[in-house]
């Protein structure tokens, strides 16, 4: 009873952290898009505020840089469990344009944090990152939630 | 005390670490530590061809993504000594005054969302929406175009994506006066606005504040004026304000949008019928090129053997107005809440700035502090 309560609510309720770890911005710029009122984020229940320490979802953009190696990994573990990590546009995938000679990109950001889920794109539309993150974020929290218990 | 501020933070779109130094409530002084998104974009430049270093230029900067490419492309056209055909021209005006609208709204909109205004963050959101969609008909990207090419556009605009594009415009100017009122004529926000985060036009000089921050300031100069395509064809005025603070940078920002839809209007109303790109041979040789980009000057110098490019260096505007921001206005701010929406206000773009990194003689990374005396000496 309590745990179907809360997969009910913890499915409305998803709080997310949005990380740069060293992108053009661009996939940035289209999470703040999603706030406005033709996307409207809040009414999915989804409230971005950028505190890792009560995250349930952490978005990932940009082609993680050396300053990020070691604070991306410290600001995953702050995040309480459950968790996932959605990741935006090319850059956390593949290190994009970045990674070519003479660049010094990390990418990808699965070799330092377990990914849930993947947008491409370069910029990703919009309804694309929304999609993404309804996608994984619901289930994939009461499950592991579940699995604590 | 020193409060740290940043990289992961509510109040700040990009990572960047904000320390402030305070006393109680007070912020007497602030130091700004970059680094967090160096990407070496220029040395992955190094040794390309521009068709495969256009691209990279684009991703200098994601919100102000547009003007990047013009100016590469500018570049490469002084050194080979031609201009783009007319109507190539034309677009890159139109282009570039969308992509100007739509970055100053989403900058006040973050400076709402600094004030906690959520309702006037909202409202500049729902409005830069449409012009995004212009954007997007326009080029057929919403942030990361591609639209420029060495010798013109990419692409023609048909003449019902012209038409579209001033219908969304005319919506825009006859919504938008109702939220600049609410912004001017909020008390509220006057309050929280006006002599915050003061910057007299000596100390801008000084800091060689450029764009929306210096013009708040007193500096009366736009980039857009030299511009042989602005100055040429159209009519152009640059807006500036002398009281320097956090509401004069908004407002600033607000005035500028109306001139960006009467470049618009003028440009869709004027365009000339011929070509939008032409082959550009490429000499061996250097030039610099400057262009107004939302937040303010960016400059490209290029040194290419006709082929490769050899050599490229980028300076955008942010690197001067953060350093402005560090230095003169968040000193003696009364709270730290108007710290952060002074930070706000000067419309910082990080991706941007992170364009150095600077070794010790081990060849430790060392933060950078105190660019101000670097860029003197």
């Amino acid at each position: 009873m309590v745990r179907s309560l809360k997969d009910i609510i913890r499915s409305s309720s998803i709080h997310v952290c949005l990380i740069n770890t060293g992108g053009c911005n661009g996939c940035d710029i289209e999470v703040v898009a999603l706030l406005s009122p033709r996307y409207d984020l809040e009414q999915y229940g989804i409230y971005v505020h950028n505190n890792p320490r009560e995250a349930d979802v952490i978005l990932v953009t940009g082609a993680v840089t050396e300053q990020w190696v070691e604070k991306l990994r410290r600001i995953y573990t702050k995040a309480p469990e459950p968790k996932v990590v959605v990741v935006l546009g090319n850059c956390p995938l593949t290190g994009d344009v970045f990674n070519q000679e003479g660049g010094s990109v990390y990418a990808p950001v699965s070799d330092f944090i377990p990914v849930a889920a993947e947008v491409s794109g370069c910029p990703p539309r919009p309804s694309e990152i929304l999609a993404a993150i309804l996608s994984v974020a619901p289930g994939a929290i009461a499950a592991r939630g579940r699995e604590k218990e | 005390m020193i409060l740290p501020i940043g990289p992961i933070h509510p109040g700040l779109k990009e990572p960047l670490r904000l320390k402030l130094k305070t006393q109680g409530e007070k912020v007497i002084s602030a130091e700004i530590d970059y680094g967090y998104v160096h990407r070496g974009i220029e040395r992955v430049m190094q040794g390309k061809t521009w068709q495969k270093a256009i691209y990279l230029s684009e991703r200098v900067c994601g919100i102000c993504s547009y003007i990047h490419t013009q100016t590469f492309a500018e570049t490469f056209e002084k050194i080979a000594g031609e201009q783009a055909p007319l109507r190539a021209q034309y677009l890159r005006v139109l282009t570039n005054e969308l992509d100007r609208i739509q970055s100053h709204l989403l900058a006040n909109s973050t400076y709402f969302k600094a004030l906690e205004h959520e309702t006037l963050f909202m409202y500049m959101l729902a409005l830069r929406e449409p012009v995004m969609d212009a954007i997007e008909l326009l080029t057929g990207n919403r942030v990361n175009m591609g639209w420029n090419v060495v010798g013109g556009v990419r692409m023609d605009a048909k003449e019902s994506h012209l038409k579209s594009i001033m219908e969304i415009i005319t919506g825009l100017e006859k919504e938008y006066p109702r939220y600049v009122e609410m912004f001017d004529q909020g008390p509220l926000l006057g309050l929280r606005s006006k002599d915050v985060g003061k910057m007299s036009h000596e100390d801008a000089i000084k800091a060689r504040a450029v764009g929306p921050i210096g013009r708040a300031s007193g500096i009366k100069h736009d980039w857009r004026e030299d511009h042989p395509t602005y100055h040429d064809h159209l009519d152009f005025e640059a807006i500036w304000r002398k009281e320097g603070d956090n509401y004069a940078r908004t407002m600033n920002r607000f005035d500028e949008i109306p001139v960006s839809i009467d470049l618009i209007k003028q440009v869709i109303q004027n365009i000339p019928q011929g070509d939008v790109r032409k082959k550009v041979d490429i000499p061996p040789g250097y030039a610099d090129w400057r262009n107004e980009a939302p937040r303010g000057e960016v400059s490209y110098m290029i040194e290419t053997n006709g082929n490769l490019i050899q050599n490229i260096s980028i300076r955008t505007p942010s690197i001067m107005n953060i350093d402005a921001c560090a230095k003169y206005m968040l000193q003696d701010v009364a709270t730290v809440a108007d710290a952060v929406a002074t930070y706000a206000s000067v419309d910082p773009c990080i991706a941007c700035t992170e364009r150095v990194i600077i070794l010790d003689e081990s060849g430790k990374r060392k933060d950078i502090e105190g660019i101000h005396n670097l860029k003197l000496s």
